[in-house]
Parts: structure tokens; sequence; C-alpha cells
């Protein structure tokens, strides 16, 4: 799984909860709230796309984040160390 | 000390108010507040009907974090909540105006409101089992109370926060833009303030019988499963990764 996967996931799961916005336009260095997603929303992208990619990260560790290309690389470093263990 | 809960009246109509500037999450202080304002509310005789209301963001977020993991090492116990029954037990009729997401505990104490209005943009959802522990404050009846059973079911076993637009038709009485839920449950409490109180309080007893004994019911399963599922040493654990904090 290569970063690109993780950040197509993301920004699908993003424009499902938003009217109007496709998915490829969405600008991964600026936050979720910046298209009109309220705190539950992304709460529940974030989820979705977890469970999609079949990786699990505390939610205190997203708490952290500011943008969805943190995200996005937290997603992939956590994936790489998956990939990685036998 | 702010006030943590406000309370307004005017010509019958008692407006309730989580106002603590955050999440409204039923701390001690917040929960000791809105018993207190509830009781203030109806104990006034000019008073025909209550509006619960919160913030335009969160009505209510539910237990806060602490409160929780004081319940996993059994320091207090889930009954020492006593709020659904304060909010259910009010003589007259009550509407829940939840314009903002309402959360765990926080949703319960909305649908022991007679009347519930749910905003299309915020989220509901009855999270507990994504923290590891069985749902409280009535939940497990309170939910197919309103809801059908199947749905109410789907939300307790997901935990899923679920966009009031896809609750519309589905047993709440309105869900409207966020903008426009509160003067709507006001509109909604003038109607009803221009009845009798005395009338009123007959045909609340009566009228909301059903989800008293939903909630009656509900307290000695939940209590039995809190029991267990707070015990589970994983479930601190659990609290602790998986509480929404907001920013």
């Amino acid at each position: 799984m290569n970063r690109d996967d993780i950040l197509t996931v993301v920004r699908k799961h993003l424009a499902g909860v938003l009217d109007g916005v496709e998915a490829a336009s969405i600008d991964p260095a600026r936050s979720m709230k910046d298209y009109g997603a309220n705190s539950l929303d992304i709460v529940e992208v974030v989820s979705a796309s977890m469970r999609e990619l079949r990786l699990k990260v505390p939610r205190s560790e997203l708490s952290k984040l500011t943008n969805m290309d943190g995200l996005v690389d937290l997603l992939h470093k956590v994936a790489t160390e998956k990939s990685a263990t036998p | 000390m702010t006030a943590l809960v406000r309370l307004s009246h005017d010509d019958g109509v008692a407006v309730v108010e989580l106002c603590d500037g955050r999440q409204n999450a039923l701390g001690e202080a917040m929960v000791m507040e809105l018993r207190a304002r509830l009781e203030e509310a109806h104990h006034d005789e000019t008073c025909k009907v209550i509006v619960v209301c919160g913030a335009l963001e969160v009505f209510c977020s539910g237990a806060p974090r602490e409160l929780l993991a004081r319940l996993t090492t059994g320091d207090i116990l889930p009954s020492d909540i006593a709020l659904a029954s304060a909010l259910l037990d009010v003589p007259v009729p009550t509407i829940a105006a939840m314009e903002g997401h309402a959360t765990g505990g926080g949703l319960a104490l909305g649908l022991c409101a007679d009347i519930v209005l749910l905003a299309r943009e915020s989220r509901y959802g009855a999270t507990f089992m994504n923290m590891g522990f069985t749902p409280g404050m009535g939940m497990t009846r309170l939910l197919e109370h309103v809801l059908s059973p199947a749905v109410a079911h789907e939300l307790l076993y997901t935990g899923e926060l679920r966009r009031g637009a896809d609750l519309e038709g589905r047993g709440v009485n309105h869900v409207l833009p966020r903008a426009d839920v509160r003067a709507r449950a006001i509109d909604i409490a003038r109607r009803i303030a221009e009845k009798p109180r005395s009338a009123l309080e007959l045909l609340k007893h009566t009228l909301a019988a059903p989800r008293r004994a939903a909630f009656a019911a509900s307290r000695l399963d939940e209590e039995r499963m809190h029991t267990l599922s707070f015990a589970d040493r994983a479930t601190r654990a659990r609290i602790e990764a998986e509480y929404i904090e907001e920013s």
C-alpha cells in the first residue's frame, strides 16, 4: 500500500460526507475543517478510512494532526510497520 | 463561578441550556446543575413545558473521560449518574432541541425528552461500545423506544456517529437545518404552553409511561453489564485510546 492509495481512500470518505466536493479536488495540505467537515464528521471519515485500510491508530494520536497530509503520513507509517512485521 | 446550565422563562416556556462553553460533558457539577435547573423550572407553577438545549456545535458529549476512568476503577458506580430519571420524571412535557452533536449519555439525555429535534448536519451516536463498555443511561431501551429496534440495535453495536439527516423519518419528531432547530422547538413549546398545566401534567403522566417503563426496564441489565464490562482490564486502556477529545 503506497501513500497515494491511502490518500485516495481518505479523499473518498471525506467527499462522501460533504456535499458537492469532488474527491480528486481535495487538497491534502488543508484540514478537513476547511472543507466544511465538523468535528464528528472527521471522526467518521478517519474511522471509515482506517476500516477500509485495515489499520488502527488510537484516537489520542490522531488528535495531534492538523491537516490531511499529516493523517496520510501517519497511516502510511503504520501500514509500513504493519507490513514489515512477519 | 459561571453557570454550566442556564434557565430562562418566557410565558410558560422554560429553556434549560447546557452552556459550559466546551463539550457540555456530563461531569458531576454539570449533572448537579442540570438537575437543579430542571427542578427549579417545573417547580415554578407557571411553567408549562421545558425545552432542553445545548450549544449550536454540541448538545452534549456524555460522560467525561475522568468519570469513565473512575468507573473502571470502581471508585463510583454507573448508577450514580442519576440524570436520565431527572428528565424523565419532569411532570410537564419536555422538548430536546439537539442542534449540536450528541454522543453516548448525551444522546440518552435527549432521548428522555417527550419531543426530540435533531439537526441535519450534526451527528448522533451511541458511542459506548467504541470504548469497550456496554451502553448505559437507559440507552439499551431508550434508543429503540424512539427509533425502530432494528436501527437502534445497529447504532448500539456499531457506535456509529450518524448524521441527523440520515435519521430523518426514523422516529424523531423533526430533523432540520441546525440554525432552525431551536426556533422550531420554541414554536412547539409555545403551542403546548397555551394549554392548562394540570391537563398537561395528566397527559404527560400517561404518554410518558412507556418511556419511563423502558428506562426502568433497562436499569438492572445495564448495571449488570456495566459491572462486568467496566471491570475488564482492557476497558481502561480502550477508553484512553478511543475517547473523542474535541479540539
